[in-house]
């Protein structure tokens, strides 16, 4: 399902694709002018994570859709597979849907020499994390949601307070220690701020890595109690 | 083999949809019959485990519903009631879907998917994304994958619902190929009486009558149903028309009378019991 949902949503609907990579590009292209050059790097490494999160968050909308519109969720229910085995191919479609984003990422991060193979590999796991813990929500959302039509827009929303207010693109350093425990609530906070650090940005806060770690674990078994696979 | 044991279904905005119904299924082609709201897709959610009762329990080929779904999910497939296509794939990639996730391996999963989609003549619109399938192309695919997953028991609900008269009976030509026992849901009368053996009938949550068509319409029996479109005193009214039930060998005064005579058919179920419960 996983390669199906995934990779052909980008060979059939490339539209979708560019859409996904539209607001950290603006964001990369902003950053770079108003802070001359300066804040580059941030915004490529914020650019990774804006790009995971805005995709897992908008999975929401097609787990709704999937569930409430096309009732393919109640399809696959009467398989074999399981809840989990549901949410983690749904998870897979959305990493290979990032792949031409992550791609152009990759790129700019190359040209940029921001990569060695540990700060490559690290980054790939706070991804995944991300990919799992903001699926997870999506699927949250996606279970409480009764009409697919609100579910677009708290995603909407969603999307700016947990995509982009969080030190995605910026230093965390900028923030009040309150703001920033209270944008922890988002997984992509604890995302970047580890992330900045092993890129050798920021300070590493290992108060984060523990939390993106719990979050992942934490939204995780959340997602699978909200999922409505056998409804009550 | 189908077992309902005090089936009971309250949703938490409080409707009672299922009605402690008791039964046994044990014919191979069912149809459970009933106007919208009597039940007929709580049933089969149920039945298909994908939706919990608030009490009682069923038993599928002797599996409980309560605590054996894994191993029910692997015998029964379910076709949900207005199920459609993800727009951008194409059958062939549904059919692998549907089939993988039940345990089939790839190539297994293609060569049941190219019988099934030969089968219900989908096979030259294979690569078409469902999107540019008609619509009753898309239910087609839906019967091909229910066709494909050689599940043992098959639960369509409202197979036909919306179709235009010819996809209607392509479907059930489609549906005619299922080697499966099949349950299936429906508010069209000629569809139960294609398709299956054995009629539920249900209205209201609960189970009105249940049996052969033969056995369902046994109270009918050596009677036809008068109809006028003039109001008549102590008639029945149904929707337009006013309805009456006599002997046939009373049939020939109301046709003198100007009444249009009409022979018995599963409708007159719904005229008598789904009407009455309604006024």
């Amino acid at each position: 399902m996983g390669i199906y949902y995934g990779l052909y949503t980008i060979t059939r609907g490339f539209s979708y694709v560019i859409a996904s990579m539209s607001l950290p590009l603006t964001m990369l292209f902003l950053i770079g002018i108003i802070s001359r050059g300066y804040l580059l790097k941030f915004a490529v490494i914020g650019g990774f994570i804006s790009l995971i999160s805005t995709n897992a968050l908008s999975s929401a909308g097609d787990a709704s859709f999937l569930r409430l519109e096309l009732k393919f969720q109640d399809l696959l229910v009467t398989t074999r597979i399981t809840r989990i085995d549901y949410m983690l191919g749904l998870m897979l479609s959305y990493l290979f849907f990032s792949l031409p984003g992550i791609a152009v990422y990759a790129a700019i991060g190359v040209i940029l020499n921001l990569f060695t193979a540990f700060r490559a590999f690290a980054l790939f796991l706070i991804m995944l994390s991300l990919l799992i813990s903001e699926t997870s929500l999506a699927f949250i959302i996606a279970g409480i949601m009764k009409h697919i039509r609100n579910v677009w827009g708290i995603v909407s929303i969603l999307s700016i307070i947990f995509s982009v207010i969080p030190p995605i693109f910026y230093p965390y350093t900028y923030l009040p220690k309150y703001a920033l425990y209270a944008l922890s609530i988002s997984p992509a906070t604890p995302g970047a701020v580890v992330a900045q650090g092993i890129f050798g940005m920021q300070p590493l806060n290992y108060v984060m890595l523990i939390l993106l770690i719990a979050e992942t674990g934490f939204y995780f078994v959340l997602g699978m109690n909200f999922i409505k696979w056998r409804e009550s | 083999m189908i077992e309902i044991y005090e089936l009971n279904k309250i949703y938490n905005n409080g409707v009672e949809a299922l009605k402690k119904i008791t039964t046994k299924i044990s014919k191979k082609r069912t149809a459970i019959i009933g106007r919208n709201g009597a039940g007929k897709t709580t049933l089969i959610r149920i039945l298909s485990t994908q939706l919990m009762p608030t009490s009682g329990y069923a038993l599928i080929n002797g599996l409980n519903i309560l605590n054996e779904e894994q191993k029910i999910r692997r015998k029964v497939s379910c076709i949900p009631q207005e199920a459609r296509p993800v727009g951008l794939l194409t059958p062939y990639e549904h059919i692998l879907i549907y089939l993988t996730a039940r345990g089939y391996s790839f190539k297994n999963a293609s060569e049941e998917a190219r019988k099934a989609l030969k089968a219900v003549n989908l096979w030259e619109n294979r690569n078409t994304t469902a999107d540019e399938l008609s619509g009753g192309m898309k239910r087609k695919l839906f019967v091909a994958m229910a066709l494909a997953s050689n599940a043992e028991l098959v639960f369509l609900d409202e197979p036909t619902t919306g179709l235009d008269p010819l996809s209607r009976l392509e479907v059930w030509t489609a549906i005619k190929e299922l080697g499966s026992d099949l349950v299936l849901t429906t508010h069209y009368m000629e569809e139960a009486q294609s398709l299956s053996e054995e009629i539920v009938f249900m209205e209201n949550g609960s189970i009105i009558k249940q049996g052969t068509f033969e056995e369902v319409l046994s109270e009918f029996k050596g009677k036809v149903r008068v109809e006028s479109r003039k109001p008549v005193e102590g008639w029945k009214k149904v929707g337009g028309l006013y309805i009456k039930y006599v002997d046939s060998g009373e049939a020939h005064e109301y046709v003198k009378m100007g009444y249009d005579i009409k022979q018995i058919t599963l409708e007159d179920l719904f005229f008598k019991y789904g009407v009455e419960i309604e006024s």
